[in-house]
């Protein structure tokens, strides 16, 4: 295939005005006649609440401070509407939003989040998804802390652990990180000329926020328009609503444009975050290192929010036996809410934990076996024509084989004992 | 309120600043000077990063009124009438740009850099730049970049 | 007492959203004013380059250069949906959106070609380089610069829509196609601990990576840093530093990323092996680059020190800590 332009090293299109400073970015925005909002978020994990905001009200130069009660649908989620835009009741973790302080400037909105009176009527929180599984655990939201099971089952896994030589067991367990893009959240709300309420934001789908904020304002679509400017980075941390719908209600309700721009603590405090997962794993192989049984259950934690969590577990579960070809696979992936963060997207969804387990195990048992690390991958590795755990046919595009030979040639690998 | 006086990109500013501005605050809201970048808020992502008189600084630990009778130079002051900087072409032509958050400080961190050191090997250039954050590159291309734009 | 030690990683990856939900990227294409084209998506620059991979693809399609090309993609107003930017789903499904998009605009080019040059068919008309012309006859031409002037901007336009292909996996057994494509890597590293002070120190890292078809090389090269830079991130100090609910690191003096003297250069390799159900081949690789280095840091330091560590992340304290319980383990015995 002759291809012109694919495969060359365009210079990107974007740089230049990345390079000179006049890439625009939500909070360099800046508007005739515009308000700044802040959000009053919540300070313990698990409580029911009453909001007073009537003091903060009276603040000179506060306009408006929005709860629950002025949000037509106050509802929100990727997967499950399981966020409130403002907790009415009840905060299932440190940061849920309670309300939005518009003002003239920002000095007052510190002052009026200061005077809002929250009254917590604290309730036992769950903090470790092993015990939110329980019964008797406290319950984050509705009568069970499981948000979702998923499962393979593929041959036996009893004949292939009874057939192996070498059997692996392990848990490993993964911690909560942060996507720490370098921009926090920003955004300024407006109407635009042809009356729609317009937010300018830095988000991974705009049309998805537009949908959200139509649904959470009552509005059709098409009133709503949702424009993103610069992308201070994202890796997933900007795939749930965070600060949209906020805006959106203000300008809707006050008719002005209003600006938010979150600090680099409440950015860390708004979004989701990557699932710890606790991964228990049993692996068996036959004496010439070909595995038989792969066992896994993965137990991860999805905070107070679903987000993504039935599709990162799912991911979790799809790649829990590696780049390998197993007969005999069980997997139980496990999605649990926690009074913690919320979790959610995070660059590899579920797949980034896995690998921590299986290729630990597959060190192992080649240690076990008196095998190489090489050699027990290249025995077991999909190759054009493998079939998954799942059962599907890899078809094409397979070159893991090659990726593996072209490290392994760079480092001289398989010489370890003769390069110390 | 203070009145100072400064030079940004060149250009003499008077102005009155309230006691508690940082100078941050005043290069991107009274000056319109957006491509200082707000990261963290307390000096470690290097986001707002400018030379004060010949120094790095972050903007958001200076004070408005320390910036007086000083020489800033931001991004905005770096390329010329219709001429980008040797370090602004060279972060494009070696691809060292993704977000573009970190890049504003990141060419100003390197400009000053070369401005003492016009020669620096890899390693001081990693040193150089060490105060400014970014998530995405994983500093290689911008180390690149740097290398390039050295003698030019 | 520093040790050196090698570890290797292998992964793969199921890209798109996955498991038989519809997965849907829409792009259209305008003939604009002065015979530029303008493309038109609804689909997320996040720094990741998806404005210029697209474009190249677009250019490829229409046979026009970069140049020639008006990119639209940041207003819900003006853009049809393309889906998220997650996933790493934009080169391969919002690559194949522009590129049939592309495709059905060169269809009706060719029909109003027809009808300008007087033809009694569209057979035979190519289109390349901004003009529409007979291959056999290229004396009969019309160029897109001459179509913009009669029809007027915005008049001729076409749509596309690309739908990935996964299949529902069974709920009791899984079995079920849930992505597609998938793409494979591997990491190897070389690294020394010191067991005094708990720190790991990279020294090499080699990382291939499959793309399918890589797009733009230095735009590929630039995801392979920076995930490896994030995974080493994730390994070895990233920490929220959580307490019943509440995270204490919530500020970069507390939470720490690597800096430029925590990296080291990584030798990129990319391997190419064009899947023919991607645009030109390519296969999307955001999210891999970081997945495959985790795992061969903590190979590497096993095979430094002989001590595994099964829980992140590997602080000074934890490798520490690990050392000296594996000390007392093997005295026991």
């Amino acid at each position: 295939m002759r291809l012109d332009v694919v495969g060359k090293n365009i210079l990107r299109v974007d740089a230049l005005s990345k390079v000179t400073g006049k890439a625009l970015y939500p909070e360099d925005i800046y508007m005739e006649n515009m308000l700044y909002g802040k959000t009053l978020r919540s300070k313990v994990p698990h409580a029911y609440i009453r909001v007073d905001t009537s003091k903060a009200e009276r603040i000179d130069g506060v306009i408006k401070i929005f709860t629950h009660k002025d949000v037509p649908k106050n509802e929100y989620g990727v997967v499950l509407k399981d966020h409130e835009v403002f907790c009415s009741q009840k905060v299932r973790r440190i940061g849920d939003p309670i309300a939005f302080v518009v003002a003239k400037d920002l000095k007052t909105c510190h002052l009026a989040l200061e005077n809002i009176r929250v009254e917590y009527e604290e309730i036992e929180g769950v903090f470790d998804p092993i015990e939110a599984m329980k019964d008797d655990a406290p319950k984050v939201h509705g009568d069970s802390n499981i948000i979702y099971h998923f499962k393979i089952r593929k041959g036996d896994i009893k004949e292939g652990f009874k057939n192996s030589h070498v059997i692996v067991e392990n848990t490993y367990k993964t911690h909560m990180v942060d996507h720490a893009f370098l921009q926090p959240e920003s955004g300024v709300s407006f109407i635009d000329e042809e009356g729609r309420i317009t937010v300018i934001v830095a988000t991974q789908y705009p049309h998805y926020d537009r949908e959200e904020i139509a649904s959470a304002l009552n509005m059709p679509e098409e009133s709503v328009r949702v424009i993103n400017a610069n992308v201070g980075g994202a890796f997933g941390g900007r795939e749930d609503i965070s600060l949209q719908i906020h805006l959106a209600l203000a300008t809707k309700e006050l008719n002005r444009p209003v600006k938010t721009v979150y600090s680099r603590e409440e950015s860390f405090i708004a979004h989701a975050k990557r699932h710890p997962m606790i991964m228990k794993y049993k692996t068996g192989a036959d004496r010439d290192g070909k595995l038989l049984a792969l066992e896994a259950e993965i137990i991860g934690d999805s905070g107070a929010y679903a987000s993504w969590a039935m599709n990162v577990l799912r991911k979790s579960g799809v790649h829990a036996s590696g780049p390998y070809e197993i007969p005999n696979v069980k997997v139980d992936s496990i999605a649990v809410y926690t009074n913690n963060p919320f979790t959610g997207a995070m660059r590899g969804f579920g797949a980034t934990q896995v690998p921590i387990a299986y290729e630990q195990q597959m060190d192992i048992l080649a240690e076990k076996l008196g095998l190489d690390p090489i050699s027990i991958r290249l025995k077991n590795m999909f190759r054009k024509g493998s079939v998954t755990a799942t059962g599907q046919v890899l078809t094409e595009s397979v070159p893991l084989q090659e990726c593996l030979e072209r490290v392994v040639e760079r480092m001289d690998f398989p010489r370890r004992e003769e390069a110390y | 309120m203070v009145k100072i006086d400064l030079l940004v990109n060149g250009k003499k500013h008077s102005l009155e600043v309230e006691e508690d501005m940082r100078l941050i605050d005043l290069l991107r809201e009274k000056l319109g000077l957006t491509g200082v970048k707000e990261g963290c808020s307390e000096g470690e992502c290097g986001a707002c990063t400018v030379i004060m008189d010949g120094e790095v600084v972050n903007s958001c630990l200076v004070m408005a009124f320390q910036a007086h009778e000083s020489n800033i130079i931001t991004i905005e002051g770096l390329d010329g009438e219709g001429s980008l900087h040797p370090l602004q072409q060279a972060f494009i032509d070696a691809g060292a740009v993704q977000c573009g958050y970190c890049t504003p400080g990141m060419i100003l961190s390197a400009k000053a850099l070369l401005d003492k050191n016009p020669n620096p090997t890899e390693e001081e250039i990693r040193e150089g730049i060490s105060g400014n954050l970014c998530r995405c590159t994983g500093y290689n291309k911008i180390v690149e970049a740097i290398n390039r734009a050295k003698g030019v | 007492m520093k040790k050196r030690g090698r570890g290797i990683g292998l992964a793969f990856y199921g890209t798109g959203y996955g498991n038989g939900f519809p997965d849907v990227s829409r792009a259209r294409i305008r003939l604009l004013d002065d015979g530029k084209v303008g493309i038109y998506v609804g689909s997320t620059e996040v720094g990741q380059g998806a404005k210029t991979v697209l474009m190249q693809i677009g250019a490829e399609a229409l046979k026009l250069d970069v140049e020639e090309i008006v990119f639209i993609t940041e207003d819900t107003s003006l853009t049809p949906d393309a889906g998220t930017a997650a996933a790493s789903r934009q080169t391969y499904n919002t690559g194949n959106a522009v590129k049939i998009a592309c495709e059905n605009f060169i269809e009706r080019l060719k029909e109003i070609a027809k009808e300008e040059l007087n033809l009694n068919s569209s057979y035979g008309l190519k289109v390349e380089a901004g003009n529409i012309f007979l291959d056999f006859f290229p004396q009969k031409k019309i160029s897109f610069k001459e179509l913009s002037k009669s029809y007027g901007s915005g008049n001729i336009e076409a749509d596309g829509e690309f739908v990935a292909q996964t299949i529902m996996m069974d709920p009791e057994t899984g079995q079920g196609a849930p992505y597609w494509p998938y793409t494979f890597n591997a990491c190897g590293i070389e690294l020394v601990v010191d067991t005094l002070t708990g720190l790991v120190e990279i020294e090499r890292a080699v990382f291939a990576q499959d793309v399918g078809r890589a797009v733009n090389p230095h735009l590929v090269e630039g995801q392979m840093d920076g995930g490896f830079a994030m995974a080493l991130g994730y390994i070895l100090f990233e920490d929220l530093n959580l307490k019943d609910g509440k995270i204490y690191n919530n500020k970069f003096s507390k939470y720490l990323i690597p800096t430029a003297m925590d990296t080291i250069k990584v030798e990129n390799i990319i391997v190419e092996d064009p899947e023919s159900t991607a645009p030109y081949g390519a296969k999307g690789i955001g999210e891999p680059v970081m997945i495959p280095v985790g795992p061969a840091i903590l190979n590497a330091i096993y095979d430094a020190i002989g001590v595994r560590i099964t829980e992140l992340p590997v602080t000074p304290e934890r490798l520490i800590k690990a050392i000296q319980e594996d000390n007392e383990r093997k005295e026991e015995i």
